[in-house]
């Protein structure tokens, strides 16, 4: 292997043992990385392909009552495997080895670093790395904050990175993409070459195009439960600061949190409404100490970056607003929570066709968003309702 | 002797006149039908004989031989038994040839001789309507809703026979309103509490006849607020109300509650099949659910819920106004002019209030909701949300507007939709919108904005200008339409795909 990590046309090295290793069924970080310690892959490899029956006592006792199961699992899947097929499917992509050449320095002292990654871009060096993770089922509000989050970041010069999931992971990642800033990273739970969700694949090339996307899975794994919380603690490692936008109580980012906690990653989080299930836990995090975070200052201020750029904050200038007369009243009466129509004409009182034109004239200057019927103030709007409110 | 008889048949929902000539000869005893009968109208053969001998008759002991004519149009049902009886009696001689003068007949015999209603007494009336009609006695009020018609009540053969040979007069049934089937109370709108979106929506539905989608959670009040719709829409003037009257006497249905004026309203559930929802049958060509809501409203609840083929086959009455239902022996075609009205959870469930408070998986989500989406969904010019009324206005003391008032905005908007040339406002092209639907430059500016954003497609800007103009006329305000009445068009069209963007 040559020395940039790329592979060459000899014969298949160390790191191609690894992958083939890392293919077999039910083979997670942990397994693999007991099964290689201090030992030669290629010897594990024709080892079980053989039978399995020189495999590191600690493995096996990890692996208790399964384990007869998983050996002949990695038994009969090893026998079909050919890793001279297996290394030529990688050939023209980056497979970093731990121990070789432009492996992350954040993750080579990991306490649980992968044996291998996959990379396809260039991976940040010297950037700070924050990561942003929040729940799938996101709300409005948390779609908008993870987004100018992800936007002014990125603009600041910091790579932000996720796990390019639907919800509060794309929506960072779509505001990271937004400016020309630095370089956005996507740390995914499957081989690269499987889009998951499909439904994210124009953001997961954009990524890749204009940063990095990087898996510590063989090329063709697919998705699996267990790999989404295992891949969360490369998110955790790789970061400076972790930032958790909306999440429900128990949701995944909470594995997140718990790998940055073990990792001394400072975590932040966006304070949302106390009835919205969807920030349940940020709002548990905050009073279990996480950082709140307000605009990109308070991450950067974390981030030991302060003076890095001072930001307009996630509105804009509130000055510049202007809200119309008959707005103002029913700008009043929209909630960052989503309402209907119904509840904003009963509580301002206005005749329903009246609102609709009023409420029209609030979403076309950006002071009020709407979403399938769903009516909310937007964070200009908020704004607008301080300034102008006669209190 | 040959005699021949004024009957008919009914195909679909419409009667097809039937001359049933029966010929008694000499010969070997025999009793033949032939013009395609089906199987109900062959076993007539038996019925007639014993209905005769039991009211008295002979039954002549030679060859009889009974043609149903036109001999192309397939025969249904037992209607015939009474016409092949009289004609028996006359060919045999044991009534005088003049009985059949300018009379038609329709019947079941009952063994006993008895004459017994036939499903489709209406549409088969209407087709004989020339004739002095003789009908069974229990089917005379079904049989007046065809209107202005001689009819001949009548409830054995024995007793047809005497006043047929002017023994004793018609009987007489007097004019008793008929069974006094309660006219249940039509549910009012002062009923429902809070839900403006959906008052309006109710009112510009019927005035425009746009069909109707209502999203919410169970228990948001979706049903309720369908059923208050039929109140709201134009009662039917005497050509409705008799194509209704067919519709449902076709179907065996008998007259539709509420004294057959109101516009009806079927809600299948969603288990139906395809059949009973478009019509169809194989034997008997029944009309389906879409067909007895005709001039009516069709009410979908948990539209989700129908299986996809069915939905799909709604397209065409829709379009059409008609269904074209062809089997290997005929085909016939329905009447199916109906207002739809869909109501579907937001999500499975059903918790979506916001975008907060489902339980649902993205994935399952965007699922449901894409069953609805497509071709269908592109039908419903209005889709709001329907939300669980919050509790103040549910206690809320002042009474709403009841259906009397809004009903007669409506009146005056189906007034300047005919002088428009069409029904209601959704029958208007391009061509016609163009004409009487002209925009001003804010409402312009709001219709390209959206266009822009790609929040409506170009069929969706269509369609948002002839509800607004159906706003316009509920308010009684001229074209050019105004950014009022496009704000609140565009808020009656909730964007179905962007629910599913929401949670992406």
């Amino acid at each position: 292997m040559s020395a940039d990590g790329r592979c060459g046309v000899d014969d298949p090295p160390e790191v191609a043992w690894l992958l083939c290793l890392a293919s077999l069924p039910r083979m997670g970080p942990r397994r693999l990385d007991g099964l290689v310690a201090g030992r030669d892959p290629a010897s594990v490899w024709s080892d079980i392909v053989a039978g399995a029956r020189r495999v590191d006592a600690e493995v096996i006792r990890r692996c208790g009552a399964e384990w007869t199961a998983v050996r002949t699992g990695w038994v009969t899947a090893a026998q079909g495997v050919d890793p001279a097929s297996v290394w030529e499917a990688h050939r023209g992509r980056a497979v970093l080895d731990r121990t070789g050449a432009g492996f992350p320095a954040r993750l080579v002292d990991d306490p649980e670093p992968p044996a291998f990654l996959v990379v396809e871009g260039t991976l940040p060096e010297h950037e700070p790395v924050v990561s942003i993770v929040g729940t799938r089922r996101c709300t409005g509000y948390g779609r908008d904050v993870a987004r100018s989050l992800g936007r002014d970041l990125a603009e600041a010069g910091v790579v932000v990175a996720s796990g390019l999931a639907l919800g509060i992971d794309a929506a960072a990642h779509t505001g990271a993409l937004e400016v020309d800033g630095a370089p956005p990273l996507g740390v995914v739970a499957t081989g690269l070459d499987l889009v998951y969700p499909a439904r994210n694949r124009h953001l997961w090339e954009q990524v890749a195009a204009r940063g990095a996307l990087m898996s510590e899975h063989p090329l063709g794994t697919a998705p699996t439960r267990w790999r989404f919380p295992a891949r969360n603690r490369i998110l955790a490692g790789m970061a400076d600061a972790v930032v958790v936008v909306e999440s429900h109580a128990g949701g995944g980012s909470m594995h997140t949190v718990a790998s940055a906690l073990d990792r001394d990653v400072p975590v932040l989080t966006i304070p949302g409404p106390v009835t919205s299930p969807a920030s349940a836990g940020t709002n548990r995090l905050l009073v279990d100490g996480a950082v709140p975070v307000r605009d990109i200052d308070d991450v950067l201020t974390v981030l030991g970056l302060s003076g890095r750029r001072r930001s307009a904050s996630m509105a804009a200038d509130p000055a510049r607003v202007e809200v119309p007369e008959a707005g103002l009243v029913v700008l009043g009466a929209l909630d960052a929570t989503p309402t209907t129509v119904d509840t904003v004409a009963l509580r301002t009182g206005r005749p329903l066709r009246a609102l609709h034109a009023e409420l029209v004239e609030l979403e076309r200057r950006g002071l009020a968003a709407q979403e399938a019927g769903w009516w909310r103030v937007s964070p200009l709007g908020q704004l607008a309702a301080a300034v102008e409110s006669p209190s | 002797m040959l005699a021949e008889v004024p009957s008919a048949t009914v195909v679909g929902v419409d009667g097809h006149r039937v001359a049933v000539e029966v010929h008694v000869t000499r010969g070997l005893p025999c009793f033949s039908v032939v013009g395609l009968p089906d199987v109900s109208c062959r076993e007539a053969r038996d019925r007639v004989r014993a209905a005769l001998v039991s009211s008295g008759f002979e039954w002549p002991m030679q060859r009889i031989t009974v043609n149903l004519a036109p001999g192309g149009v397939p025969k249904t049902g037992s209607g015939l038994d009474l016409p092949i009886a009289v004609g028996v009696l006359v060919a045999s001689e044991q009534l005088k040839p003049e009985v059949l003068a300018d009379r038609a007949f329709v019947g079941e015999l009952g063994l006993d001789g008895s004459i017994r209603p036939v499903s489709g007494t209406v549409p088969l009336v209407d087709v004989l309507r020339s004739h002095e009609v003789v009908v069974p006695a229990a089917a005379r009020h079904e049989a007046a809703w065809a209107g202005e018609c001689r009819l001949r009540p009548i409830a054995s053969l024995s007793s047809l026979a005497g006043a047929l040979r002017g023994e004793h007069d018609w009987p007489s049934f007097g004019s008793d309103p008929g069974p006094a089937a309660p006219i249940p109370t039509p549910p009012d709108l002062a009923d429902v509490r809070g839900q403006p979106t959906a008052r309006l929506a109710l009112e510009v539905a019927a005035a425009g006849a746009h069909h109707l989608l209502m999203i919410g959670p169970p228990g948001a009040g979706k049903t309720m607020l369908a059923r208050r719709l039929p109140g709201l829409l134009p009662p039917l003037g005497p050509v409705e109300r008799l194509e209704v009257a067919k519709v449902h006497s076709a179907a065996g249905l008998g007259i539709p509650a509420g004294g057959g004026s109101s516009p009806p309203f079927r809600a299948p559930h969603h288990g139906a099949s395809m059949v009973s929802l478009v019509g169809g049958g194989s034997a008997h060509v029944r009309p389906g659910e879409v067909s007895l809501a005709h001039r009516g409203v069709l009410f979908l609840d948990e539209m989700g819920e129908f299986p996809a083929r069915v939905l799909d086959a709604l397209r065409q009455p829709l379009e059409e106004g008609a269904i074209r239902v062809s089997r290997a022996r005929a085909s016939v075609e329905f009447p199916a002019q109906v207002l739809l009205v869909g109501a579907t959870n937001p999500c499975p469930c059903g918790g979506a209030t916001g975008s907060s408070g489902c339980r649902c998986s993205t994935h399952a989500r965007s699922r449901y909701l894409r069953r609805l989406s497509g071709p269908l969904l592109d039908r419903f010019d209005l889709r709001i949300l329907v939300d669980r009324p919050p509790a103040e206005s549910v206690l809320g003391g002042e009474a709403e507007e009841s259906t009397e008032s809004v009903a007669a905005r409506v009146a005056a908007a189906r007034r300047r939709a005919a002088e428009r040339g069409v029904v209601a406002n959704r029958d208007l092209g391009d061509k016609g919108l163009d004409e009487h639907a002209p925009l001003d430059a804010a409402a312009r500016r709001l219709v390209v904005d959206a266009l822009a954003d790609g929040r409506l497609s170009a069929r969706g800007a269509r369609r948002v200008r002839a509800v607004a103009l159906t706003l316009a006329d509920l308010v009684g305000d001229e074209p050019p339409l105004t950014l009022d009445h496009l704000a609140s068009a565009l808020a009656l069209r909730v964007e179905l795909a962007s629910m599913v963007e929401a949670s992406a």
